[in-house]
């Protein structure tokens, strides 16, 4: 068991735990606990981590290990049954709904399958993102957006390459090319802090290391904070300044990269 | 435990038999069946014997009589007017009923509760004896029948709408709700649009129902060409009805093609 006889070492000075108090944790989960309903066992037992601004944070860990619940909980999609989280310096765990939207605005989610709106073109959806700041029914659709919002999504999908296809409907895109719309969406948010859910798990090898490599640079272009899962090894040494990772709902590894190698990181996957 | 025997995999039944619960329910529903065919005095003689009365109306009805053809022509339009504006009437207030009338879109689970006890009622009374009471409320003629239409096309397609924005994808939404947008917002950019074919295929089936109903609410003074259709009857002016029959047959048709090249060309 990996709780009795742990195969990683806490990297405590530059790792997680010790940064809980560290007023520029930008993100802080501290013990938090989830059992979905109708299972006997937690999906998150008491993990603790935090990110600090500007990082880069790679979550690793097998199926089931609770990486994506974990994410959700941190956005408050998925409600967890002890423990708190603290994004952007506010707890989540007694704000109201209409707080709680105003924080998500301020944070970005990429999903592992895009979660776009299918019969809607990219720049509808990229304009979608705007929602973090702008309400009313102009940002529900391209044709009826104002001017500048239509700019701010083009130059948007012109950073992540898409500009010509602006009109195409998103389910006739490629994944990679819908990922990358994804992006760009998430970018138009203009928020301060990224989670992203396999980003990549979903496209070939080729797409996958062309987008993670894009999206990255364009977090890092932005100074964004980034917390990203992923079951690819080489994404977690070359994209990450950190890695946490996560085994039965716990945190078992919170190490900086340099002092990680690729053996270290698939021991995580051989339990 | 396991399933083979000497070696050789042993296969299931091909058909699980009847418990006796079951068994009593099937002999139920039969003996129900041959007591209805007695009660609709189902016969097979009355059907033969009748066929000879089917022949002197159709000899009667053929060739059709074109004395009253522009009549019928404007019975006919005002017919296709009340499908149409029934419909179009119908599907504009079963949006936001459906919105109501769906588990996930639902503000407050007793808002959900009246939308669907009104979409069954609406569902639930046939158009006929809606029009009976619009009749009633609003006089004879084609508006009591378009308010029926209406009200049909509600009950129809709210029931339809609400269940398509039940089953649209989760995942827009999320990434919507992840962001910081509005519960109108996930409404308008991810509810909608995904449930969108089908709010187009279930509206142009309403069309094509309401087309066929909107002929036989003439029949009890609502409005279009069923009332032509019954004054021919009642006078045994079989050429006349033949003529309102084929332009009612042309009708429908016409509507049907139409709504199946929309579809094809709108999904």
């Amino acid at each position: 068991m990996l709780n009795a006889t742990p195969l990683y070492e806490k990297h405590e000075p530059e790792g997680s735990v010790s940064c809980l108090c560290k007023d520029d944790a930008e993100l802080l989960v501290s013990n938090i606990a989830k059992t979905y309903k109708g299972s006997d066992k937690p999906i998150l037992n008491g993990a603790s981590f935090a990110v600090a601004h500007g990082e880069a944070v790679a979550l690793m860990g097998a199926n089931g290990a609770g990486k994506s619940t974990l994410m959700r909980c941190c956005m408050g999609l998925v409600p967890f049954d002890q423990g708190t989280v603290s994004v952007l310096k506010q707890s989540i765990n007694d704000l109201s709904p209409k707080a709680l939207r105003q924080l998500r605005a301020k944070c970005g989610f990429v999903f592992q399958k895009h979660n776009l709106v299918p019969r809607l073109s990219a720049l509808s959806n990229v304009i979608h993102g705007c929602q973090s700041r702008e309400q009313g029914m102009r940002t529900w659709h391209q044709a009826i957006a104002k001017n500048a919002i239509r700019q701010q999504a083009m130059h948007y999908l012109d950073m992540v390459g898409l500009a010509d296809y602006a009109l195409r409907r998103v389910d006739q895109l490629s994944g990679g090319q819908s990922q990358r719309v994804a992006i760009a969406r998430t970018l138009m948010q203009k928020p301060i802090l990224v989670f992203a859910d396999e980003p990549v798990a979903s496209l070939d090898p080729n797409a996958g290391e062309d987008v993670m490599a894009l999206f990255v640079s364009l977090i890092k272009e932005h100074n964004l904070t980034l917390l990203f899962s992923s079951h690819h090894i080489s994404h977690a040494l070359t994209y990450s300044d950190r890695v946490i990772g996560l085994h039965s709902g716990q945190v078992v590894l919170d190490q900086a990269v340099h002092r990680l190698n690729e053996d270290k990181l698939r021991g995580l996957y051989e339990q | 435990m396991s399933n083979n025997i000497n070696g050789a995999t042993k296969l299931p039944p091909r058909l699980r038999g009847p418990r006796a619960i079951e068994f009593i329910a099937y002999v139920l529903a039969i003996a129900f069946f041959i007591v209805s065919l007695s009660g609709t005095e189902w016969s097979m003689i009355a059907f033969v014997e009748g066929i000879p009365n089917l022949m002197t109306f159709l000899s009667e009805a053929f060739p059709p009589s074109l004395t009253r053809l522009q009549q019928t022509g404007s019975a006919l339009l005002e017919t296709f007017q009340m499908a149409l504006v029934g419909t179009v009437m119908g599907v504009l207030i079963s949006l936001p009923l459906a919105i109501f009338a769906a588990k996930n879109l639902a503000p407050h689970w007793s808002v959900y509760q009246l939308s669907r006890g009104l979409i069954a009622l609406a569902r639930t009374v046939p158009d006929l004896i809606w029009a009976l009471i619009f009749v009633i409320m609003v006089g004879l003629g084609p508006f009591a029948g378009t308010l029926a239409i209406m009200v049909d096309t509600l009950g129809f397609c709210a029931r339809f709408f609400a269940e398509s924005m039940e089953e649209a994808d989760p995942g827009p939404q999320e990434a919507l709700t992840a962001m910081g947008a509005s519960p109108t917002s996930k409404i308008f950019c991810a509810v909608i649009p995904d449930a969108m074919p089908s709010f187009i295929n279930v509206s142009l089936f309403a069309l094509e129902k309401a087309t066929r109903s909107s002929v036989i609410l003439g029949l009890v003074g609502a409005g279009g060409i069923g009332i032509e259709l019954k004054v021919s009857m009642d006078m045994f002016e079989y050429s006349q009805a033949a003529t309102i029959i084929l332009s009612i047959f042309i009708l429908v048709i016409i509507v049907e093609q139409l709504s199946g090249g929309l579809r094809r060309k709108i999904l």
